[in-house]
């Protein structure tokens, strides 16, 4: 996660409360009848969740599910926890309490070294790749749990991305931003996961290939590997997601499915500039 | 380009680099002389063929100490004070049981233990050297590479592992105490007194005439030339062609990415300890064998050129840590053709100095490993 958002959002969550708190049961609106799930039926369960850095608290009371190869996006303005909620289901933020279960275990509070065995593939928003090492080290890298780097796996991220089957060989530094991207969600996928948390993937990128990035997802979505995913560039992901949430100031505020949220009033004029 | 063109080039580099020009010219001066020094046959060829070789051997030996010291730089993040006391640490552990091997039935064990602290036996006596003494010559060279594995990783856990989100100030501070513990801990158990431990009149030389003198090579040269250049190559292998090594230059990029990724950081640390600690006991062993004494100083005086070395090659970079290791034995052994040798270990500071003036990130760049 960015800097500013940690820093940024700890006077607004201490200077008082959000009209979505108040808002209906637990602040959340469902725009239409998107009833709550069971965690039994989802993929990922996050619960009740408070955590934060530190003893700094940026969620609160947070609830998401992503059920088995779902497209869900987290949007929402800048410091309002979207990348804090996906760290904390990777064992990377200080968990408070609640609970996050991942296919029917409970990873609430473990580390990423024991998370990553459980199916969970993880990119970070900066410092995604491995800048001295060659592509084909990354990739590699990505698959250190396993003995040997998986023949099929590899052969299959080098199919989906051919640009770093071009530049096996080349330092993942000497890159551009959009195959540094390329890369570092290649290596996550080197794990073949249930689910892949992508972290503000369009980031930095050239507008021209924001929107390739954003077909490779949706490839990869289309493969069945879940996807949870949270995005700066708020319309272009709601378009292209299954469901959305909408979070402010590290609460839940809307959860519905793209389309809805593209078309509520309320969420059009606040959070997508008209 | 006209004459005008590169007067005014000329003069911006002078104004703009004041200081290079004065080095340049530096430079060029102990060029001519030493030109002028061989023609003239005030400076002899066969001197100056020791002096390199000299020189070569000393830059071996920083940078086999160096790489232990640039691995746990680029991994751990903190400048690591005690490792002089690792070199003096694994040499002194190894030539206890050098001089166990060699001199067993001959005097009594405990002598022989503290390597004949106080006077009681003399390596001499014994006639310990590669070749009279194999056996314990290389008994000696392992222990002294495991004892200083051991060493670096107690002392890890015991002291840098509860502060490694410490800032790598702290750590450095922790580090010259341990590095001060380590020291008079040495030097209680094997007194404070330098002592001969090898066999100097007993050690196989060959000796080749060079136009105006003999250079001599001995038996204890070679050995440290094939021992430092095989560590070395093996380093190199590790890093590039192994899993552990690639994790440990994907943790020297980035350990946040690392963590995610799945790789068990602390193993790798662990495995950095290791792998350091074992190149640097083994190089405190050789130094002791080339140079023939041994004292509870060695590592400690030799810690200030291994940091130059590592600072000149680009800190945590192990590739840094070799060239440096050889530019600073060469620069310090060569320098003696001009200055006093008291002065020697001055000039190779100097050189470091000036490198870091025009290349502050060091030689390779440091923090890549590779």
């Amino acid at each position: 996660m960015s800097e500013s958002e940690s820093a940024g959002e700890h006077p607004a969550n201490a200077g008082g409360d959000t009209a979505a708190a108040t808002d209906g049961e637990r602040g959340i609106r469902s725009t239409a009848d998107t009833p709550r799930m069971d965690a039994e039926e989802s993929l990922l369960a996050v619960r009740e969740l408070d955590a934060g850095y530190g003893d700094l608290q940026i969620l609160y009371d947070v609830h998401l599910d992503v059920t088995e190869g779902e497209y869900v996006t987290v949007v929402g303005p800048n410091g309002a926890g979207k990348s804090t909620v996906m760290k904390s289901v990777f064992g990377l933020a200080t968990y408070m309490s609640g609970s996050i279960t991942f296919g029917g275990t409970d990873i609430t509070g473990r580390n990423p070294e024991e998370i990553i065995h459980e199916g969970l593939g993880y990119v970070p928003q900066n410092g995604n790749v491995f800048t001295s090492l060659s592509v084909a080290e990354n990739l590699a890298m990505g698959a250190y749990i396993l003995d040997d780097v998986p023949d099929e796996a590899l052969r299959e991220v080098y199919e989906r991305f051919p640009i770093l089957d071009e530049r096996r060989d080349q330092k993942a530094g000497t890159m551009s931003g959009g195959q540094r991207q390329m890369l570092a969600m290649g290596r996550a996928l080197m794990l073949e996961p249930d689910l892949l948390l992508l972290d503000e993937p369009s980031a930095g990128l050239a507008p021209d290939l924001v929107d390739e990035m954003f077909d490779k997802i949706d490839e990869i979505n289309e493969s069945g590997t879940a996807i949870l995913m949270v995005e700066q560039n708020a319309k272009e992901a709601l378009r292209r997601c299954d469901r959305g949430y909408v979070f402010v100031q590290g609460r839940n505020r809307f959860v519905d499915s793209g389309r809805t949220l593209l078309d509520d009033e309320e969420v059009r004029r606040e959070f997508l500039g008209g | 380009m006209g004459i005008a063109d590169t007067y005014s080039d000329g003069r911006r580099y002078v104004v703009d680099r004041p200081f290079a020009l004065v080095v340049g010219l530096l430079v060029i001066l102990l060029a001519v002389d030493f030109v002028d020094g061989l023609a003239t046959g005030r400076i002899a060829v066969s001197d100056v063929a020791t002096l390199v070789w000299d020189g070569l051997m000393q830059g071996l030996v920083v940078g086999l100490a160096g790489i232990g010291l640039s691995m746990t730089y680029s991994i751990l993040n903190f400048a690591n004070f005690a490792h002089g006391d690792y070199i003096t640490g694994g040499a002194f552990s190894g030539w206890a049981v050098t001089y166990l091997l060699a001199g067993l039935g001959r005097a009594d064990v405990g002598s022989l233990l503290l390597i004949g602290a106080g006077g009681s036996v003399f390596g001499g006596a014994l006639g310990i050297g590669v070749t009279a003494t194999p056996v314990a010559v290389l008994g000696g060279l392992v222990i002294a590479g495991l004892f200083a594995v051991v060493l670096a990783l107690v002392i890890d856990r015991l002291v840098y592992r509860s502060m490694r989100d410490q800032e790598g100030i702290s750590l450095l501070i922790a580090s010259v105490g341990v590095a001060f513990a380590l020291r008079y801990l040495i030097a209680f158990v094997f007194t404070t007194e330098n002592r001969g431990v090898t066999d100097a009149g007993g050690v196989p030389e060959v000796r080749g005439y060079l136009l105006d003198g003999f250079v001599t090579v001995s038996a204890h040269d070679a050995t440290l030339l094939v021992v430092a250049v095989g560590l070395m190559l093996s380093v190199h292998f590790l890093l590039q062609r192994t899993k552990l090594g690639t994790a440990m230059r994907a943790m020297a990029d980035n350990e946040d990415l690392a963590r995610v990724t799945g790789i068990p950081t602390e193993r790798v640390v662990r495995a950095t300890w290791v792998i350091g600690g074992a190149l640097t006991g083994v190089a405190g062993y050789m130094f002791v064998l080339w140079k023939g004494t041994i004292g509870f100083n060695d590592g400690w005086l030799l810690l200030l050129l291994v940091f130059a070395a590592v600072i000149l090659g680009g800190i945590g970079s192990v590739y840094g840590a070799i060239i440096g290791g050889l530019v600073i034995g060469l620069t310090s052994s060569l320098s003696v053709l001009w200055i006093p040798s008291d002065f020697a270990r001055a000039a190779a500071f100097l050189v470091m100095i000036l490198v870091l003036i025009f290349r502050p990130e060091g030689l390779f760049q440091g923090r890549s490993t590779a």
